[in-house]
């Protein structure tokens, strides 16, 4: 550092921390203390697959988000994002915060949580863009964190201003680039949302104030725009009796395996055109097989022709194919390392050659999978899919998503929990008590936990 | 408050660096002394990347329109911040930018709220987060900083390119230097507040006269395009703050302009209100809006039809025209004043100034705390550092059986 370099930037320490200091006598600042020292410190709040560990609500909203997307597993609607993560976990959190005597009972809670979604799909509906697969910003980490925070602002009761205002700041925390997806920071963007939404509604029920026009289209300086390059928002017409929420229209698609949604369609091809294969040589033999054909749509970041990790492999048309091909499935096992890197494997990815039809769109309502055999013999044998199982126009059976969400939580819950929190959630309109639900895998709060929460933790309607 | 420096290209550096550098050094366990020279390089790398990546984008000259630059940059220079303070290896530095590109990125709409504060809050916080979980072992993108699809998502022209080497690098702050606020509002209203107070000089003939509000016609205020500092009638502190006319009246009133000049009791004085009325602005073509080239001319016309003028190119406190040591310290000591001890004021400057010097940087915590001096010489920090802060520093070790401290 030159002198001139060490000159300056001690002048720019020493400033910064006497606005520092006089800052500290602000309300933001006071807002914004009070909120870490009241909601950072205590620990109340559960972790999925860990009884026992407690820590505050907006950390264990982080992590069990974290946890939600960490294998791509997730629900995904359309327009594209990932709803349930982003807002579930704040919901849980919030649930265990609140004192003994105003727990949130089934009901507004699954009023909440659909309040969350709804926001997401509203946001969505103002940018064309959005209908496609995603290039810039990870959808998550934009209409996410917007949809945690309204989630979280109706668990909580905060006044109309103060929703307002919930948005405002949550626009302020929005927005992951998608270049750290088919990484591993990218489970991070929806414990980022759903984390920072619940921070958001907390601030706001503390007293902080955001622009009340955020989600305005203001030239010169933009507000929730800022996301998107085409965006058109329309006013909504005011909540009465007859509501119709767009998740009675458009419902969502559960994953079968831990992968990106468009790995499903090029699954179910290939599983089809196994099949084919199988019947036409006895077995499944790769050495018959000269190129291996995909038709897919352009997406760059889920195009990956010899994937390293877990994480790319989840993101990568190719090796899904190639995986459903040689094994007749592919499920939580196919992303181990072993898996990936099998001889096996990487001679099929060798085989492959991509193309992207113009009538493939690049959109999960519209994109289809084929996957072709080109046979050394000449003969070509295709599978193609249209509709996974499990596409919301082909939404998987109550006996499937069960099977799947027993298959999930007995790596680390035991049966009996598994079938209470079943149970719970069918009911749940009924439960009196929704912070049960966040419970099912920890132990009971002590009782001077609930005399703190019962002191502190009432937001300021 | 908006008090705090300004770069160009435009971002308010130092706020996005120095909390989590400060709050880090005081988490290091006490037999890990972190020096002032490792605190002094560590800001220094942290202050460095936010300019170099600002530099891959020629919209980022300009004063902001979509994404608030300390959202975006500053969360980057806190992770390379605090992984230059941690010692973490090349590949967790990249991790740590790559972690920390996820948590970027603000609107500018909400400049001019009492949220905007949080911006740099939340970007000094986030790299120190994005920084811990690299060393963690988490891992992101390694060409996030290249691509469209990464840092460039908050650009429409993102265009990175290669560093110069180590072997003789420049470091930007050697050819730019920051500007330092005289009065806590955004930047653009500096030029206002001059040419302002010089037009009130010529206006009345001593300091202590009144402004003769009801000889004025009106006020026409030629600034650059900012939509965001453009209010007619501010409402809340935060408002008045990014406000051209407020801050124009406002300096007409007094003379010149201070932490006070922001209480709601003069945002509300019937004086300013009336002044306010009479304000206009204008935006000619020739004002760009950049921090390094923009002007603003504050011209009052009376009712007898003359017209007082005065042109501000460069306030005092630009880069142009840096704060003298002495106003620096003023500023320093008027902002502390009533906040810590005299002896604790006069530690921070002390320690600031020879802080190459400095053994261990937790003196500055000390004086920070508000102890005196004595106490801080004798150093009782290990209370302050619970053992399993270790915990912070500990890598998982994947592969051996070693469970962290």
């Amino acid at each position: 550092m030159s002198p001139t370099v060490r000159q300056r930037s001690k002048r720019m320490i020493l400033d910064s921390i006497g606005v520092g200091l006089v800052g500290s006598t602000t309300p933001v600042f006071d807002i914004a203390l009070r909120y870490c020292r009241l909601y950072s410190s205590v620990a109340v709040s559960s972790v999925y697959g860990k009884p026992g560990v407690k820590l505050s609500p907006t950390l264990a909203a982080f992590t069990n988000g974290v946890a939600t997307h960490s294998m791509d597993f997730d629900d995904t609607w359309h327009p594209a994002t990932h709803p349930s993560g982003a807002i579930l976990p704040a919901l849980l959190a919030a649930s265990q915060m609140l004192p003994p005597n105003t727990k949130p009972n089934g009901l507004d809670f699954l009023l909440a949580f659909n309040v969350g979604l709804e926001v997401q799909g509203r946001l969505m509906h103002f940018s064309t863009e959005a209908h496609d697969i995603p290039k810039r910003f990870h959808p998550p980490s934009v209409v996410g964190t917007l949809g945690s925070a309204a989630a979280t602002a109706k668990l909580l009761s905060l006044s109309s201003a103060q929703c307002c205002h919930a948005l405002g700041i949550a626009a302020s925390l929005a927005g992951a680039p998608m270049a750290n997806a088919a990484t591993q920071a990218k489970p991070l963007h929806v414990g980022n949302a759903t984390r920072l939404g619940l921070e958001a509604a907390l601030l706001a029920g503390r007293g902080m104030e955001a622009n009340p026009l955020i989600l305005d289209d203001i030239p010169g300086c933009s507000g929730f725009s800022a996301f998107y390059s085409v965006y058109q928002p329309k006013p909504l017409s005011a909540p009465g009796e007859h509501h119709e929420f767009l998740l009675e229209k458009q419902d969502i698609a559960f994953k079968r395996f831990p992968a990106h949604l468009g790995m499903h369609w090029v699954v179910d091809a290939a599983l089809s055109v196994r099949n084919l294969f199988i019947n036409y040589a006895g077995s499944f033999s790769p050495s018959l097989i000269r190129t291996i054909m995909l038709k897919i749509p352009v997406s760059k970041y889920i195009n990956r022709p010899f994937p390293s990790s877990e994480h790319q492999a989840r993101h990568s048309f190719q090796f899904n194919a190639c995986a459903a091909l040689l094994d007749g499935e592919v499920g939580l096992g196919s992303f181990s390392e072993s898996s990936i890197h099998r001889q096996e494997l990487r001679e099929l990815l060798d085989k492959v050659v991509v193309e992207h039809p113009e009538d493939n769109v690049a959109n999960f309502d519209k994109m289809y999978g084929e996957v072709a055999l080109l046979l050394h013999s000449g003969d070509v044998l295709t599978g193609k899919c249209d509709t996974f199982y499990g596409h919301w126009r082909k939404p998987l059976s109550k006996e499937s998503l069960l099977k799947k969400f027993r298959s999930n939580a007995s790596h680390v819950l035991p049966e009996e929990k598994i079938e209470a929190i079943i149970t719970l959630v069918d009911n749940l309109e009924n439960l009196s008590d929704s912070s049960q639900l966040a419970c099912t895998s920890g132990a009971p709060t002590t009782s001077l936990q609930e005399k703190f929460l019962h002191q502190q933790h009432i937001p300021n309607t | 408050m908006d008090f705090d420096d300004t770069w160009h290209p435009a971002t308010h550096p130092s706020g996005a660096v120095l909390p989590a550098l400060i709050a880090l050094s005081e988490a290091f366990p006490q037999k890990k002394k972190i020096s002032g020279l490792d605190l002094l390089l560590a800001f220094n790398v942290g202050i460095e990347v936010q300019g170099r990546l600002l530099h891959f984008s020629r919209e980022a000259r300009n004063i902001p329109r979509r994404f608030h630059p300390p959202a975006v940059v500053g969360t980057m220079g806190s992770a390379a911040a605090c992984a230059k303070l941690l010692a973490l290896d090349q590949l967790e530095c990249k991790n740590a930018l790559a972690i920390a590109a996820s948590y970027a990125g603000a609107p500018l709409a909400n400049a001019a709220t009492q949220i905007k504060p949080l911006h740099i809050g939340n970007a000094a916080k986030n790299g120190l987060e994005a920084a811990c979980l690299a060393l963690q072992g988490l891992q992101g993108n390694k060409q996030i900083l290249d691509m469209e699809s990464g840092m460039g998502a908050f650009y429409t022209d993102y265009n990175p390119q290669t560093l110069p080497t180590l072997q003789s690098y420049p470091w930007l702050l050697d050819q730019q230097d920051v500007a330092i606020k005289r009065f806590p509002a955004h930047l653009a209203t500096h030029w206002v507040a001059d040419a302002a107070s010089s037009v009130r000089r010529k206006l009345v003939e001593s300091s202590e006269s009144l402004l003769p509000i009801d000889k004025i016609e009106k006020v026409i205020l030629k600034v650059p395009e900012v939509k965001y500092v453009n209010r007619p009638s501010p409402a809340s502190e935060h408002e008045a703050r990014h406000s051209f006319q407020f801050v124009a009246c406002s300096a007409l009133l007094d003379g010149s302009m201070s932490v006070q000049s922001f209480s709601s009791e003069n945002i509300d004085r019937p004086a300013l209100r009336e002044l306010l009325c009479k304000t206009q602005l204008e935006h000619p073509p020739d004002n760009t809006p950049s921090f390094d080239s923009l002007y603003c001319q504050v011209s009052v016309t009376l009712r007898d039809s003359s017209t007082i003028s005065d042109r501000c190119t460069t306030f005092y406190g630009h880069w142009r025209k840096p704060l003298e040591k002495e106003d620096l310290e003023k500023k320093f000591q008027s902002n502390v004043l009533n906040i810590l001890p005299t002896e604790s004021m006069e530690g921070i400057i002390e320690t600031v100034y020879n802080l190459e010097k400095v053994e261990d940087c937790s003196v500055l915590s000390t004086f920070l705390s508000g102890q005196s001096a004595s106490t801080s010489r004798e150093a009782a920090l290990p209370l302050s550092v619970p053992a399993n802060s270790y915990v912070l520093f500990t890598k998982s070790m994947q592969n051996s059986g070693q469970t962290l401290a």
